[in-house]
């Protein structure tokens, strides 16, 4: 199990930028991000139990140290392709709005991006009207287009 | 600082609470013993002291409503226990009836609720206490005016009851030492106890040494001389008779008030002349100290630990296993004894907290009683409530949501049940009808029984309603079971009554409380016979926070089967399935048992038939619902704590939560009652109307 250390200082001296944090990470190669503040812990999969006749995204529950976290696959939820776990898929836990942990399962962390809010164009502009729920936004960083998620359109 | 106040809030709404129970319990004892004409001061003087401390601490918390209804019982129980009003069936009525509003009240104060009216309840409390508060004088008494002027009211009161009794009056003279005065009097007053009742004590004022101090006890009783001699012992003593019409000889030292003041108020154990004085509230400051109160939910994390605790043993078990079967015989032999500790103490410290978290099921039953009392005046019947077993011990969480459901099922007992006085004389029943609340455990669950002796159910009657709520075919009507068309009354919208009354008869009853039953993992079956009775039966689980559970695998998946709602298991014959109505039915001992394949019922994809060899059946479901659950393996048994799915996955059908194994998986635990109703509720429609159900 892997942790990302955040000092709250430094989150401080972002925000007093006006900058935002961001954690990227990959979805069948491609880059996606979601705020880093609403990502509380990053594991490795833990064992998975499937929950027969659950919704298709739902991969099924596992256990967080004592925890009961029901793990979600994003690239079901944004309709990418799903291959077979590796060594570097991860599961980002994230505090729903209706106070319940769940988990979002992502091929590969990457790292954290500072975006000013400035930075991201709105999704309808990008994409025309038709935007799921889902997406927050369009990110750049160098040459790299991000997709920005919004867990709110993503969970429950 | 808020949270501090919350905390000191909480706190009095529990204290508040309890105070109101025990009035509850005070009175319904006061009750008991007034239908059999017995009397026993000592019961008041405990409702008295529950609302006299509810009034204090109301006011603390300025909770105003209930210190002024708290106020006005108070007064109303002290003219009572001054003998000052007689105790009628109307006036516990009426103290009863404020038990009521003081519940109400606090729900308010706690959800804020709406609070209930409080005026005609005063104004009948005011009514009652005017009525007779010159009933009685002194002056028809025939003590000597000096007697009388150094005892209270309330001593008065008890040594006129005493003497009309027919008890003897005698004085007991014994000589204390001044230093332990207080630990010497209180043994002679245990000791007099059984002989009958001290009415008072003063003290001579002839004290012979300047360390020493002689009292003489006041002692109405039905015994003589000797007897109370032996009972106290010891040599300081003289026992007296006080002949009767000649109470108190003028020379007598209880003729000498100077002396009395300081002792009368102070030395008193039970609060008589002033209830505000100290050491009441220091005995109610003392009595509420001996027990803690804890929120449930601090033992639901602790229980959770002991869980956890439970899983790490048996991944010490496993240890020891693989160290045995590698060849390491000493280490697996040391580390088996460590087991074996760790077992024991483990299971100490998950008895001790499954304790805590138990309590009587009298706290729902007293709450009964009051409901039958106010529910048979109301429809004019009168019915003898007949409680067994209210010690029987449950889980907390349980008796929070149990209160609900009983409530209902005894309402229509007596609604329904029991027929009017007329009807009960007419074919020859006692008039007084009888509802028996009967607890008592049975292995791992708690039956509750609650019988009537009315007029049972109409089984016409059923049918018909359920035939005009479209639950029933008119065509399958005739063709139904004693059984089937019982079980009709748990069907929503069926009732038994043609009249909607205040209490019941919407139909809104019955279902709910089988759907409540079900939440708790309980069971509730219902025979009844015309014009004898009807009995529920509710079987409920002592406890929801650690359930042993049957592990089966199915399709590769393993899954967890509450062992309380499991009653056999065993290898499945293919040669007695049998297909009726497209439907798998095995013959087990001579009956059908519906079968459910859990791996179509749960849509998994089967193991290849090459892979399996022999399968299983779980037998799920208590009473009379069945349901015979196939699956690939069984794994054994093991102790789990459960936890409930996310809210994510609460659209998803037939678990009741998961589980953690020793090995760091996670198991479903299947919620075996919503799966018998998934599967024999579509089967059961079929049978009655085809599709219509479902």
């Amino acid at each position: 199990m892997s942790k990302l250390a955040r000092s709250e200082q430094h989150s401080n001296s972002v925000l007093a930028r006006g900058l935002k944090e961001f954690l990227l990470f990959t979805l069948a190669g491609e880059p996606y991000a979601v705020e880093l503040g609403r990502v509380r812990e990053i594991v490795s999969p833990p064992l998975l139990t499937r929950v027969p006749r659950a919704a298709s995204e739902v991969m099924g529950v596992c256990s967080v140290r004592g925890l009961l976290v029901t793990v979600i696959d994003l690239r079901r939820k944004i309709r990418v392709q799903q291959s077979a776990a590796t060594r570097s898929s991860r599961i980002l836990l994230t505090r729903t709005a209706e106070d319940e942990v769940v988990g979002l399962f992502v091929d590969e962390v990457r790292h954290v991006v500072r975006l000013e809010g400035s930075e991201i164009e709105s999704a309808p502009v990008v994409l025309g009207g038709d935007v799921p729920d889902h997406v927050l936004g369009i990110g750049r960083t160098g040459d790299e287009v991000i997709v920005v998620l919004n867990l709110e359109g993503m969970v429950g | 600082m808020a949270e501090g106040t919350d905390k000191a809030r909480e706190e009095f709404l529990s204290e508040a609470q309890e105070l109101i129970e025990g009035l509850s319990r005070s009175l319904l004892g006061l009750d008991e013993l007034q239908n059999s004409g017995a009397e026993d001061p000592s019961l008041i003087n405990e409702a008295f002291r529950y609302v006299h401390t509810l009034k204090g601490l109301s006011g603390i918390f300025s909770a105003k409503a209930i210190g002024t209804l708290a106020h006005r019982v108070e007064d109303a129980l002290d003219a009572l226990r001054l003998g000052r009003l007689p105790l009628s069936a109307e006036f516990i009525d009426v103290l009863l009836r404020t038990v009521e509003l003081f519940w109400q009240l606090l729900s308010h104060e706690k959800d804020g609720d709406e609070p209930p009216d409080l005026q005609p309840i005063l104004a009948r409390i005011r009514r009652l206490t005017s009525e007779t508060s010159s009933q009685q004088s002194r002056e028809e008494f025939e003590f000597e005016p000096a007697l009388l002027a150094v005892l209270t009211e309330y001593e008065e009161h008890r040594l006129r009851t005493c003497v009309e009794r027919g008890l003897d009056l005698f004085k007991v003279r014994v000589r204390f030492g001044l230093a332990t005065l207080d630990k010497e009097l209180d043994e002679v007053k245990l000791r007099l106890a059984p002989l009958g009742e001290v009415i008072t004590y003063l003290p001579t004022g002839e004290a012979a040494s300047l360390d020493a101090i002689e009292l003489d006890l006041l002692l109405a009783s039905g015994s003589d001389n000797n007897a109370i001699t032996q009972a106290i012992g010891g040599t300081n003593v003289t026992v007296e008779q006080v002949p009767r019409r000649a109470v108190g000889p003028a020379s007598s030292p209880l003729s000498k008030p100077q002396s009395l003041e300081p002792l009368t108020s102070n030395r008193t154990a039970m609060p008589t002349q002033h209830p505000d004085s100290e050491i009441a509230q220091a005995a109610a400051i003392r009595s509420v100290s001996q027990t803690v109160r804890v929120d449930i939910r601090k033992l639901d994390v602790l229980m959770n630990s002991v869980g956890e605790l439970a899983i790490l043993r048996g991944a010490l078990a496993r240890m020891t296993e693989r160290l045995r079967t590698d060849g390491q015989r000493q280490l697996a032999s040391e580390l088996h004894r460590i087991y074996r500790s760790f077992d024991r103490r483990l299971s100490e410290l998950q008895g001790g907290i499954l304790e805590v978290r138990m309590v009587p099921l009298s706290q729902v039953f007293d709450r009964l009683t009051r409901v039958v009392r106010q529910i048979s005046r109301d429809v004019d019947k009168s019915v003898r409530l007949v409680v067994t077993g209210s010690d029987t011990e449950i889980d907390k969480l349980i008796v929070e949501e149990l209160s609900d459901p009983l409530m209902h099922i005894v309402r229509n007992a007596i609604d329904h049940g029991i027929e009017p006085r007329e009807r009960r004389l007419e074919i020859g029943k006692p008039e007084i009808g009888i509802v028996a609340l009967n607890a008592f455990q049975k292995g791992n669950h708690v039956v509750l029984e609650v019988e009537d002796d009315g007029g049972g159910i109409d089984e016409k009657f059923l049918i018909e309603r359920a035939v005009a709520s479209g639950h029933v075919a008119a065509s399958e009507a005739s063709v139904l079971s004693r059984d089937e068309i019982m079980n009709l009354i748990f069907l929503p919208g069926v009732t038994t009554r043609q009249e909607v009354s205040d209490y019941s008869g919407r139909g809104v009853g019955m279902d709910v409380v089988k759907t409540n039953i079900a939440k708790l993992g309980g069971v509730i079956d219902l025979h009844s016979e015309r014009n004898i009775g009807t009995k529920i039966t509710v079987t409920l689980p002592i406890t929801l926070a650690i359930v042993s559970a049957l592990l089966v695998r199915c399709a590769g998946n393993t899954f967890a089967l509450p062992l309380n709602s499991v009653s056999e298991a065993f290898s499945l014959d293919p040669g007695r399935i049998k297909w009726i109505d497209s439907r798998e039915v095995y013959t087990l001992r001579g009956a059908s048992l519906p079968l459910c394949r859990l791996d179509q019922l749960l849509e998994l994809t089967p193991l290849p038939a090459s892979n399996r060899k022999r399968r299983f059946v779980v037998v799920a479901g208590l009473g009379s619902r069945r349901l015979g659950l196939v699956t690939d393996e069984l794994l054994g048994q093991e102790d789990i704590v459960i936890k409930s799915l996310g809210k994510s996955l609460k659209q998803v059908r037939g678990f009741a939560g998961a589980t953690e194994l020793g090995d760091q998986r996670v198991a479903l635990v299947l919620d075996v009652a919503a799966i018998i109703e998934e599967v024999l509720r579509g089967s059961e429609g079929r049978e009655l109307v085809g599709s219509l159900h479902e």
